[in-house]
């Protein structure tokens, strides 16, 4: 291969030669073929570390254990279906992976043959994919039995390399869901994504962190590691290739035109020549469990304590998001009643399990429960950002003491047990009406700056600092308003005309009257129709 | 020697939990924005923390107007805590209380069926700063647990009742009979910790006289 052809890869419009966005170094001295080993690793980006974690058998691992004891394999979805999976019994009797159904049954006729559990392959993955998140936030899984970290930023958390590794692999072991199920995963460490998964994938050990091993570690993984499609990987073993090494032997320009730019840019890849961003995985955002009662049961005390867990597992969950929930919604599932729900608004994000368990004590002695229950069922809310604070020196009411969360705990203390709707605010409204020239509002949590309402100190009428839920109609004698006693008029009339275009139409003279005892009270005359008198305020 | 001896007893009596008749006890105050309740009450103005009972003939006879300066005040401190109105008889008219000086940002209104418990958890929260409520009936235990509920949040607790509850006895550290009179209202201090035994008169502000 001369020089000159080599460079005819790289011109605009070849696929394998457009600029990579993401940490390629600008213009590459041109490789000499797909593998050539001495240039790949000075290419290669040393900031990036892999580590893979394949479950070998994930297939047989996600069914549930076989009670017959005959030999157990797993079927793809296909019409004519492939052995996907086949466990030690079954490889005894000379079924192997890839074969049709027909074949293997020809062997092996009593054979266990299940299609695959998809869905639980999947779960089982979210499970260990929850484990690693919790060492690093770049985890992507590689379907179906894969997983990929990316862990060069956490190293000096973990207290080193080899530490993280070994925390990951403890806290792998300990799971009980993926020790019951035995998917236990084979982990590698690359400086390359495809590179430690390739690894993982054909069970090799691979502990390396320096990219000048890599593709002497990759030579003799077989070619099947990287999971090209089937034609591939015929005409593939049809060139003798069998090997990493072989297939990083073959000339690049060869290689391009037989198999393409996708593949090419595979091998690039997997020796760190192209940038190899992964998605991250978004974790679950809401919280839901629950659990089945082994007897029904009445007591609210006693549904407090079953819950107690599910609470305890809930803040777990959100201390490691660090993260609070404004809802909560626990259910209680009865024998033949319709499920009976209570709710949990909370006025700022909360992650305490004790806390929240009070709230729901508040709430639960409101509920009265139609059945027994047979099942709880809890479900958060949308995640919110909880932030972080350390607990006050002063306790409340002390000089130097700053308000903390004490009111929004107020707040839900006071809305869990009397109803949202009978805790609020109040503000002004621009408006003559009195009955509209107040509103109820949500209670400001953060303080406000209260310029706009001094301003309104200027009123130029009088106004009374109570008012009623709606006028009371007076009696009146000859004119005079009565209310116990004649009412002596002291101020007025003060005109409030306004609302003709609301429907709510007002025309009324306001007075501000006295009874005998001395109490002074705000009350009007209707100025259309009979002119009748209510009161509407009090002086109190 | 006598010389001795007395400041010796001076200085024992001077310390806060020693209370003698009709002394003045030393309670941190703040003043009620009213120069002669300030000076007829112990300390010279509301206790900052503590129950305060006001009892009045009938409602609208000044008994908001009797804590709105305080209120103004207190709701305009930096920091400000809140003040929670329990089971007010009305709708505390927003526009009124704003020409005041209240700052309503800091007001909290709870409707309730219960309203001996929410004043209990407004005074215990340490939240409020002061929490007001209007009991149709409370005994002397709740009213003592509302009185040790409100030191406890280092709140100032304020009860309205009816005058027909003045002969009863009452825990609270502070009651308050409230008349009204042509231009303001007349107070006699039921119980206090040193305060006077004449009534005070006071005359609204012009904003609120009619």
């Amino acid at each position: 291969m001369t020089h000159a052809r080599q460079k005819s890869l790289f011109e605009p419009g070849d696929v394998s030669a457009a600029p990579s966005v993401l940490r390629v170094r600008p213009a590459p001295p041109p490789p000499t073929g797909p593998g050539s080993e001495g240039q790949a690793a000075l290419e290669l980006d040393p900031r990036e570390l892999w580590v893979a974690a394949h479950v070998p058998h994930l297939s047989l691992h996600a069914l549930p254990a076989g009670e017959s004891g005959a030999p157990l394999v797993v079927l793809d979805e296909a019409r004519n279906p492939r052995i996907i999976g086949a466990d030690e019994k079954a490889q005894s009797a000379g079924v192997r992976v890839g074969m049709t159904l027909g074949a293997a049954l020809a062997i092996a006729p009593d054979i266990d043959a299940r299609p695959r559990d998809t869905a639980r392959e999947l779960a089982l993955m979210q499970r260990l994919a929850g484990i690693a998140a919790t060492f690093t936030p770049q985890v992507s899984i590689e379907a179906p039995d894969g997983l990929l970290l990316e862990i060069k930023p956490s190293i000096r958390l973990f207290g080193g390399l080899k530490e993280l590794c070994r925390q990951l692999r403890e806290a792998c072991a300990a799971d009980a869901v993926l020790a019951r199920s035995g998917a236990l995963p084979h982990f590698t460490l690359a400086p390359t994504a495809l590179a430690a998964l390739a690894a993982a994938r054909a069970g090799a050990r691979c502990f390396i962190t320096d990219p000048r091993q890599l593709p002497a570690r990759l030579k003799l993984l077989p070619v099947g590691v990287l999971r090209w499609d089937d034609d591939a990987n015929t005409r593939l073993l049809g060139m003798g290739v069998r090997t990493l090494g072989d297939l990083l032997r073959l000339p690049r320009a060869g290689f391009a035109r037989r198999f393409g730019p996708a593949l090419l840019a595979d091998l690039d890849r997997l020796q760190g020549r192209r940038a190899d961003p992964r998605r991250r995985l978004a974790r679950r955002e809401r919280f839901r469990t629950r659990v089945d009662l082994d007897h029904e049961i009445e007591n609210h005390d006693r549904i407090l304590e079953v819950l107690r867990p599910l609470l305890d597992e809930l803040e777990q969950f959100l201390r490691s998001r660090q993260r609070g929930i404004t809802a909560l919604q626990c259910r209680f599932h009865h024998y033949r009643a319709a499920p009976t729900t209570c709710a949990l608004r909370l006025a700022a994000p909360e992650a305490d399990a004790a806390r929240l368990q009070s709230l729901l004590r508040e709430r639960l002695a409101n509920v009265r429960l139609p059945e027994p229950v047979r099942r709880c069922e809890l479900r958060g809310g949308a995640l919110t950002e909880r932030p972080l604070a350390s607990r006050p020196l002063w306790s409340p009411g002390e000089r130097g003491h700053a308000p903390a969360n004490e009111m929004p705990a107020l707040i839900e203390h006071l809305r869990a047990r009397l109803g949202a709707q009978a805790v609020y605010g109040i503000g002004c409204v621009s408006e003559h009406r009195p009955e509209n020239a107040w509103r109820v509002t949500e209670p400001a949590l953060a303080p406000v700056v209260s310029a706009a309402d001094a301003g309104s100190v200027g009123l130029p009428f009088r106004r009374p600092p109570w008012l009623l839920h709606a006028p009371q109609e007076l009696d009146s004698q000859r004119g005079r308003p009565r209310y116990g006693g004649v009412l002596e008029l002291l101020a007025g009339p003060e005109r409030i005309e306004s609302g003709w275009w609301d429907g709510a139409d007002a025309r009324r003279d306001y007075y501000v009257a006295r009874d005998a005892r001395g109490a002074r009270f705000w009350i009007y005359r209707e100025c259309v129709g009979a002119g009748k008198w209510f009161l509407h305020g009090l002086f109190g | 020697m006598a010389d001795v001896h007395e400041k010796q007893l001076e200085e024992l009596l001077a310390h806060p939990s020693v209370w003698r008749g009709r002394s003045r006890a030393a309670v941190e105050t703040f003043p009620t924005g009213f120069a002669s309740l300030d000076a007829g009450l112990p300390g010279g103005g509301w206790p900052r923390h503590g129950l305060v009972e006001i009892l009045t003939p009938q409602p609208g006879v000044g008994e908001l107007y009797l804590l709105l300066p305080a209120l103004a005040a207190l709701s305009r401190l930096a920091p400000a805590r809140w003040c929670t109105w329990v089971s007010p008889p009305h709708e505390p008219f927003a526009p009124a209380l704003a020409a005041h000086g209240v700052a309503l940002d800091r007001m909290l209104i709870v409707r309730t069926h219960l309203p001996l418990w929410a004043h209990e958890q407004a005074l215990r929260s340490g939240a409020c700063e002061v929490a007001l409520a209007w009991l149709p009936r409370a005994s002397p235990r709740a009213v003592r647990r509302l009185q040790l509920a409100a030191e406890q949040g280092r709140a100032l607790g304020v009860l309205y009742r009816s005058q027909k509850y003045a002969s009863e006895a009452s825990p609270a550290m502070l009651r308050v009979l409230l008349e009204p009179t042509k231009h303001g209202a007349r107070l006699r201090l039921l119980k206090s910790r040193g305060g006077t035994r004449e009534p005070i008169d006071l005359t609204w502000a012009p904003a609120a006289a009619a």
